[in-house]
């Protein structure tokens, strides 16, 4: 294992000293220049060339040029290297094309037409005799590829692998970075086991958590049995070698957190050093998971489907892979269908009433951005007193100032004894807006004089139609004696394991960090338990997009009615 | 997967031991569908009244986040609204998303900014349903967003006839064949 950090790690080293450069957007006029590559040391010139890779940007600050289908003009902000060969470096496949490997475990070495997984000794031990498609790059024949196309092996590339004009000093640049990408296997894969651990927040009941380990501990039992099947590699054939060089045993730690959340962060890092793991799988915490979130991005740990509804919610960062946005989603899907409503009044003005519990704070937060992304005027917000303090007169008087045509609840059941308060005032009831999430079980139970004016935030598949989806996933429960369905986490963790095992898979024998989450990211839509879909892409982390808008039907034992699509535009 | 696996690696041969397959060019008729999608400024727009307008009409299928293809097809867009004469005829750069779900009106917003997309390039998104009918209605559909393939059709405004083009053109092809269908 090496102990030299990731190409990332440097961006935060170097971040004081190149902050200027980092900072750089297309308003590049006013952005120094690099000094000579000479002169920068290496982690300057990673730092440089992670940004050509990434963002496609010339350490003067400039776009890269390059050529593209023979004739077509690029700019490196419209797309760069890291778009078509992606982070970890080891390519994608899109409509039959593949784009190949640029990492430098592979650059490295001749590339074969078949079985080019295989190692060179491997090939030898199998005796395989056909040329190499290409011999491995020196910087000359690099170099000479990216402005060109044309391999060493004299093989010109598809028109779709651009052709860069780049400047010696530059291409130095470049080709540093590459010789550093994805060059030795990642943390956690020791001898012929990947390691993995999950986390568990302090304040996790005994049976979430085993809702969660169980799922996980067969899963990793099954496939550690699986290695049988490579136990003779003599009969497995040339295509069989090449898969089984792929296999890894699986092992995995369980970290449990204590104290209080400010402290995770240490915590964690002082169980990564001393059990350094290829990735999380998985984690469950009632609370904000912003905590190991962020020790997962300065780590660089991949966290796969962390069962949390309180995600950070971000654009950019890269390492934890979530089911959804959690309540912030609910929020925005409130926002999204009260602005494509047919009907404008119940948009004429909202208003938010959010009870001070970071899940409160989540739907507002959600709802706010959503609607300020629609276009939408800046709404006013209150906080809701404590649990049950606010009764039908309250909320009436809160109404009568404020005079809103919606009001979003975010709140519990102690709301609804207020909930009159909605029908009292005006022409018109009020609309109201509350969680499904924080209403739990108790959504059923709307009073049903105001069912008709109060919708629900709904973030699953719609109930009638879900035991056909979960079933399944009780099989792997063997060992659980006591089931919650409602809280939905060993479904959540049945479908983390489905993600995985295609991801270790497609991962093949490249075990880098990135490239697991790049594997994720070219995963195909899974229909799984709880989301309606799970959808992937490079970079996108919030796997679930959807929301519905229910209401709750008549009656004593209450049907939800769907409103809405799933997913809101 | 291993299937996948062994099918991807021999795709590979094919493509790296050849000379770029040529596109292909056929000319058909397609019927619009009748409904309404969502530009990259969140506004409904009937997709029907949108393609028989019978104004020039170019028109393909890409996603915010799509790898190789979608970049390339998207320059090859860029590169011809740079190329159109000012003043000169108008073409109307249509995208639909096949990535619904994840392309809202500010992915698409972000991804046009990113090619800077002059005025006349629309990228669309809407319900899933819609999108599959937009996607069957121009038999391009497919089940995996993954397994997309490079498309691009063109309205011959005279005719209401539809020019697909399968594979990646040049620029120079792809204005030639602007000229031929009587757009340029
Ligand atoms: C639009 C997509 C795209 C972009 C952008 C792109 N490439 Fe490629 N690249 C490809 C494809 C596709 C191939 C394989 C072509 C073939 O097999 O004929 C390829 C091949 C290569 C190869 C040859 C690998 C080998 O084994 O011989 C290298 C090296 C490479 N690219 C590096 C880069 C670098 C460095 C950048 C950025 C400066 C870059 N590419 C940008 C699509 C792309």
């Amino acid at each position: 294992m090496s102990s030299r950090p990731e190409p990332g790690a440097f961006r935060r080293l170097l971040a004081p000293l190149l902050g200027v450069l980092l900072l750089a957007t297309p308003a590049l006029a006013q952005v120094k220049p690099a000094p000579a590559a000479a002169e920068l040391t290496s982690e300057q010139k990673l730092v440089l060339g992670e940004r050509m890779y990434r963002q496609g940007i010339l350490p003067s600050g400039e776009p890269m040029s390059s050529i593209v289908s023979g004739d077509v003009q690029v700019a490196g902000t419209s797309f760069s290297c890291v778009s078509c060969h992606l982070r970890g470096g080891l390519g994608s496949w899109e409509g039959g094309i593949v784009t190949l490997p640029t990492n430098a475990a592979r650059l490295s070495i001749p590339r074969y037409w078949k079985f080019p997984n295989l190692s060179l000794e491997e090939r030898k031990e199998l005796k395989l005799q056909n040329p190499p498609a290409r011999p491995a790059y020196t910087d000359a024949t690099l170099a000479h590829l990216i402005r060109t196309g044309r391999d060493p092996g004299g093989t010109d590339m598809h028109p779709v692998m651009p052709r860069y004009y780049l400047s010696d000093p530059d291409m130095a640049i470049l080709l540093h970075y590459l010789a550093n990408l994805s060059a030795r296997h990642s943390p956690g894969v020791i001898g012929d086991t990947l390691h993995f651990a999950t986390v568990i927040t302090p304040e996790v009941s005994v049976d979430d958590q085993q809702a969660m380990l169980v799922p996980i501990n067969n899963y990793v039992k099954r496939h550690n049995q699986f290695s049988a099947g490579f136990g003779n590699r003599m009969y497995l054939g040339v295509g069989g070698n090449e898969m089984s060089g792929a296999y890894r045993k699986m092992a995995l730690s369980v970290w449990r957190l204590q104290g209080a959340p400010d402290t995770w962060g240490r915590q964690l890092e002082a169980f990564l050093a001393k059990d350094p793991v290829f990735a999380m799988l998985g984690g469950i915490s009632y609370g904000d998971w912003k905590p190991v979130h962020d020790f997962c991005e300065r780590s660089q740990l991949p966290c796969l489907f962390p069962i949390t509804d309180l995600p950070a919610v971000s654009d950019t960062d890269w390492y934890t892979q979530y089911f959804s946005k959690g309540y912030y989603q609910e929020g925005q899907a409130a926002a999204r269908y009260l602005n494509g409503l047919d009907n404008p009044a119940a948009a004429r003005k909202v208003l938010q009433l959010v009870q001070d519990t970071p899940q409160g704070r989540a739907l507002a937060q959600g709802f706010r951005e959503a609607w300020a992304e629609l276009g939408q005027p800046p709404i006013k917000e209150l906080p809701l007193p404590r649990e049950g303090a606010l009764d039908a007169s309250g909320l009436a008087a809160i109404l009568d100032q404020e005079k809103p045509s919606t009001v979003l609840l975010w709140t519990g059941d102690s709301i609804y004894p207020a909930l009159d308060a909605l029908l009292r005032k005006g022409p018109t009831p009020v609309n109201g807006f509350l969680s499904a999430r924080l209403l739990g079980a108790q959504v059923t139970s709307l009073p049903e004089q105001v069912r008709a004016h109060v919708w629900i935030t709904y973030p699953y598949r719609e109930p009638h139609l879900e035991p056909k989806f979960s079933a399944y996933a009780d099989t792997l429960l063997a060992g659980l004696t006591k089931r919650h369905p409602e809280t939905r986490v060993s479904t959540r963790t049945y479908a983390m394991v489905q993600v995985l095992r295609q991801a270790l898979m497609d991962m093949d024998r490249h075990f880098y960090r990135d490239n697991l989450l790049d594997r994720i990211g070219m995963q195909r839509d899974q229909i799984l338990p709880d989301y309606l879909r799970l959808s992937f892409g490079p970079g996108q982390r919030y796997a679930s997009k959807g929301c519905y808008i229910m209401q709750v039907g008549p009656g004593a034992t209450p049907v939800l009615v769907r409103k809405s699509e799933w997913v809101i535009h | 997967m291993r299937r996948i696996s062994m099918a991807l690696g021999m795709t590979a041969v094919v493509l790296s031991a050849q000379a770029p397959p040529p596109y292909t060019r056929t000319l058909e008729t397609y019927t619009v569908p009748d409904l309404v999608l969502v530009n990259q400024d969140g506004a409904k727009v009937k997709l029907k009244g949108l393609l028989d307008s019978g104004e020039p009409i170019i028109l393909d299928f890409i996603f915010g986040t799509c790898t190789t293809i979608c970049p390339v097809l998207s320059a090859g867009y860029a590169n011809l609204q740079a190329k159109l004469p000012p003043g000169g005829p108008k073409i109307h750069l249509v995208s639909i998303s096949i990535d619904p779900e994840n392309d809202t009106p500010k992915v698409m917003r972000d991804y046009l900014k990113r090619y800077r997309a002059k005025p006349g390039w629309d990228f669309f998104t809407g319900r899933r349903e819609d999108i599959d009918k937009v996607m069957n209605a121009f038999n391009a559909y497919i089940p995996n967003k993954m397994s997309h393939y490079p498309l691009t059709l063109i309205r011959d405004p005279k005719t209401g006839k539809w020019i697909r083009i399968f594979g990646l053109m040049s620029s120079s092809e792809f204005m030639a064949e602007c000229k031929k269908a009587g757009l340029l």
